[in-house]
């Protein structure tokens, strides 16, 4: 038994045991309740023999009884330090206002923390843009700025042919209609963007090809391997992991740098050194299989080091 | 004080000079990871913005340290983990690191001082801001997209969790604390000496 809650609210004893054995029921019984919610939503609405006052007291008791596991379920997912909670994740089984939080102090790290978001392009790993804004805003707010950053990388180039960005990837934290228009008015695909916790199909029909480009109303702008690709992309996504590990490695997970300027001079600087690696890896062609054949598909070719191109004489 | 002015001493001699790159193999991961910035350009982009921020009221004064230099320094810095005091340190010793700042000339008879102090880091960076970092990550893309090694086509976005770390007092830092003022110490000391003299 153990005292949890607030001073200020009063203290209640509560049975640990008891508690997380609860949790694991709850979970358990409540998996299948969005469906059956969402079901029984649609037979209310069609139901057409109960008056509007039973019906909205019908949908409120169904919406209270969503929301109850869906707190349930949320504490459950809950990180903390970047890890899942092992153990008592309901804190308090009667105070759901309570929720699990990572405690720091003057010496210890981890209370105010940052998100830094990256753009990374997937065969070798090179950022292109990274951002660290205050608070915690939602993913789908990194993505313009980033885009910007990489645009007006393109613009230094010196040649007539400067490339576009064609797609963009990523996961579910970054699926908003909003931020989707805002792509496709830039001539962006966003099928690499999933709109299900389900893995993106890497090879797609040639009638899903075309859904995609009329979705996105960039049918004359984006060719069919553009879109395969793309596809490709946001299947193989999981390997931004891989860049954000290396980030890690380099010391990006734990910002010593004072203050918010700190933060972006040290993820920027972290970045860089990250790059040139990259760049080193790309020059040596020390590549994946995976990253060699995507790169053949985008026209980047290695230089053959093997290939002695010094004049003799 | 302003530290920029006692720094340099390293950088003058009269003695026969040691070309840094006859001595760096090419093979050396540093050299090769030096040599895949657009240094020049980045040096520029910082000297513009600080020249702009930054006005300097004064010409009068000894000559700053090469941001080349600073802008190495803390790159390396992030690449093989280091701190502030071992990066610096590492100036002093490593040809390999004197090549990824720039150095092209080493006298061997100079006194093997520090001549990057770990505070002057610390100035240059307070001197970084967002817009600038931006710009760097932006020239060194461009300079990548130039090479043709990298394409922009296909782009992957995702975030993570940095904490907030805390400063940790590390044995090299009590180290350097402790040499400087036992330095500092004993450049007072004469002086005192010599005042109790006169009276």
């Amino acid at each position: 038994m153990r005292s949890f809650g607030r001073q200020c609210r009063g203290q209640a004893k509560i049975f640990v045991k008891l508690v997380r054995h609860t949790e694991t029921r709850l979970l358990e019984v409540g998996s299948a309740i969005a469906h059956l919610a969402q079901e029984a939503q649609q037979t209310l609405d069609q139901a057409p023999h109960l008056s509007a006052s039973t019906q909205e007291r019908l949908g409120s008791e169904l919406s209270i009884a969503t929301q109850r596991h869906h707190r349930i379920s949320k504490q459950s997912r809950r990180l903390t330090q970047g890890r899942r909670l092992s153990h008592c994740k309901i804190v308090n089984a009667y105070d759901p206002t309570i929720a699990p939080i990572l405690k720091g102090k003057s010496n210890c790290p981890a209370q105010f923390g940052r998100k830094p978001g990256i753009l990374s392009e997937p065969t070798a790993g090179f950022i292109f843009a990274a951002h660290a804004p205050l608070g915690n805003p939602s993913d789908a707010s990194y993505v313009l700025p980033l885009l910007d950053n990489v645009q007006n990388a393109i613009e230094r180039l010196r040649g007539p042919k400067r490339p576009s960005i064609q797609s963009l990837a990523g996961d579910l934290g970054v699926n908003d209609p909003t931020l989707r228009q805002a792509l496709h008015a830039r001539g962006i695909l966003t099928v690499g963007i999933p709109e299900t916790p389900w893995p993106i199909n890497p090879k797609p029909s040639p009638e899903e090809i075309l859904a995609a480009l009329n979705e996105a109303g960039l049918n004359r702008k984006r060719t069919p391997h553009q879109v395969q690709l793309a596809c490709a992309c946001g299947y193989s996504r999981p390997v931004v992991e891989s860049h954000i590990a290396c980030l890690l490695s380099r010391g990006a997970g734990q910002i010593r740098y004072k203050g918010p300027q700190g933060a972006v001079v040290q993820l920027g600087m972290t970045v860089m050194a990250h790059n040139g690696a990259a760049l080193i890896r790309v020059r040596q062609q020390r590549l994946s299989k995976r990253a060699q054949k995507f790169r053949r598909l985008l026209g980047l070719r290695g230089r053959n080091i093997n290939q002695i191109n010094d004049p003799k004489n | 004080m302003r530290l920029i002015r006692h720094l340099q001493h390293w950088l003058g001699g009269s003695g026969p000079g040691l070309r840094v790159a006859d001595v760096v193999p090419k093979t050396n991961s540093i050299r090769q990871w030096s040599d895949t910035f657009p240094w020049a350009e980045m040096v520029e982009a910082i000297e513009k913005s600080v020249a702009r921020r930054f006005p300097k009221r004064c010409a009068r004064g000894r000559r700053p340290v090469p941001t080349r230099v600073l802008l190495a320094l803390e790159l390396l810095k992030h690449e093989v983990g280091a701190s502030d005091e071992a990066i610096c340190e590492r100036l002093r010793t490593d040809v390999a690191v004197m090549y990824a700042c720039g150095l092209e000339t080493v006298q061997l008879d100079s006194p093997q001082d520090h001549f990057v102090l770990p505070e002057t880091l610390a100035q240059f960076r307070s001197r970084l801001d967002e817009a600038l970092i931006d710009e760097l990550l932006a020239i060194q893309a461009a300079a990548a997209m130039d090479e043709g090694l990298v394409s922009p086509a296909h782009l992957i976005v995702d975030t993570f969790p940095a904490e907030q770390g805390s400063q940790r007092v590390t044995d090299a830092t009590t180290l350097y604390k402790a040499q400087k003022k036992s330095s500092s110490s004993s450049r007072t000391s004469p002086s005192k000496a010599s005042r109790k003299r006169r009276r």
